[in-house]
């Protein structure tokens, strides 16, 4: 296995174009380690945590450009993030353990493109966006079309993830993630929803809703016709029960060793409904009528 | 593709070679010859390889060798002084928290790392420093107890 550390990311780039599918690149290594050894080495390994100004957070106007090499554990330990994106710090927080949130980049679990990874739904709830480079030049495109399934995503093998640009959420808005497990760390979400709402000004009207659900489709999926259905209406009781149903529809999970695909659509609807409430709850000082 | 790497373990300067497919584990282990983290899932899952890596806990098995390049590396024979146990491997013995002792390295390193951040760790900062530390013998409650007891000890509080 030939082995690199490229110090920019033209060179990163070269060395995908002249490997191909061969190369992989590397980062963290949580995931890429126990592929060599368990599945199978790559011909080429890339390791691009040699390349400098891809781990830095940085504030940017109304949002927060994180760097693909930006730990799991900076993140959760960045005050902007708790601040401004606290739906992002969430999944983080619940991220694995303590050891692997050293490790783990941001960038590799988006580029590992797991339909269950933590920090997805999140991102697709925030209205992220991911600048990839390819030898061809750059370009910017939301997460929202990045994901294409499991493992797969626009970045193809020649491409590089350099930033991560997350808006911040609209004034008044409050969200949560809430990640279903049996245990409390080190397990892989059997479902994970993030939910974002903004009420409108008199605090009676849903103005925005965002609903993002991760493990439960063969990408991470925003709930899209649950959104539509609740926008611009009063959040009670009876639409509450309505949407999460709905967003249960919307899901479709595989049956594997972790819960069958009928259980995994219950929780989607348990915890939409909770998402909605507690968001509701948190943006509006008011319970759902 | 053999690397070499360049390192700190404990405080001494190693330079030795490895493979790029090589983790950091079996350089430590089999390289090296610190048998003292040891290898059980070898997948980031159980923590029994935890090490301390530039002051952090990490999975040494899910970490290249390549990365120690340049980096600062404590182990579990790095701990104690001299003769002396480290405070967290004497209260671990005190309570009672080891039963076959395979996890038991890893957990102390991560109650290291832990104690070096914090000497006041709340319930919630332990299970946090720990959450990724697997024991299958036993329960988890004597080796809470040698954390807290270790805390207490090295915060001068008993």
């Amino acid at each position: 296995m030939d082995y690199f550390e490229p110090k920019t990311v033209s060179e990163a780039l070269s060395l995908l174009a002249k490997y191909g599918d061969e190369a992989k690149v590397i980062a963290g290594g949580t995931d890429v380690m126990v592929d060599i050894k368990y599945k199978e080495e790559p011909g080429c390994l890339v390791n691009i945590k040699k390349i400098p100004g891809l781990g830095v957070i940085q504030e940017n106007g109304g949002s927060l450009r994180i760097g693909p090499l930006v730990t799991i554990h900076e993140i959760e330990t960045n005050n902007l993030v708790r601040e401004r994106l606290p739906v992002l710090w969430e999944s983080c927080h619940q991220f694995a353990s303590l050891q692997i949130r050293n490790t783990a980049t941001i960038g590799g679990n988006i580029c590992r493109a797991s339909p269950s990874g933590e920090t997805l739904a999140p991102l697709l709830v925030l209205e992220a966006k991911a600048k990839l480079a390819f030898s061809e030049g750059e370009k910017t495109e939301a997460f929202a079309s990045f994901f294409q399934g499991p493992g797969k995503s626009s970045i193809g093998s020649k491409g590089l993830l350099t930033e991560i640009d997350v808006p911040y959420p609209p004034q008044g808005s409050r969200g949560v993630y809430l990640k279903h497990a049996v245990r409390g760390a080190m397990d892989i979400a059997m479902v994970g929803v993030a939910v974002l709402v903004t009420p409108d000004a008199a605090k009676n009207n849903l103005q925005d809703v965002r609903i993002g659900l991760g493990a439960v489709a063969p990408t991470p999926i925003r709930a899209t016709k649950t959104e539509t259905m609740l926008r611009g209406k009063p959040l009670n009781a009876a639409m509450i029960k309505e949407a999460a149903a709905m967003a249960a529809s919307e899901s479709s999970p595989i049956n594997d060793q972790r819960s069958s695909g009928e259980y995994r659509r219950w929780i989607v609807e348990a915890l939409t409904r909770r998402g909605l409430e507690q968001s509701w709850k948190a943006a509006t000082g008011k319970e759902v009528a | 593709m053999s690397l070499t790497i360049n390192t700190t373990i404990n405080g001494k300067s190693v330079s030795a070679s490895a493979e790029a497919s090589t983790s950091l584990l079996e350089f430590l282990r089999d390289t090296l010859e610190y048998k003292g983290t040891k290898l059980c899932c070898n997948t980031g899952e159980c923590g029994a390889c935890t090490i301390i890596y530039n002051g952090k806990p990490i999975n040494s098995c899910v970490t290249m060798a390549a990365d120690a390049n340049g980096a600062e590396i404590t182990t579990i024979e790095g701990i104690a002084n001299g003769d002396k146990l480290h405070p967290v491997q004497q209260a671990f013995i005190d309570t009672g928290a080891v039963q076959c002792g395979y996890c038991t390295p890893g957990y102390i390193i991560s109650v290291k790392a832990l104690l070096d951040r914090t000497t006041k760790p709340t319930a919630e900062d332990i299970e946090e420093a720990v959450s990724g530390n697997i024991c299958r013998c036993t329960g988890y409650t004597k080796i809470f107890d040698a954390i807290q007891l270790a805390a207490d000890r090295m915060a001068g509080r008993v």
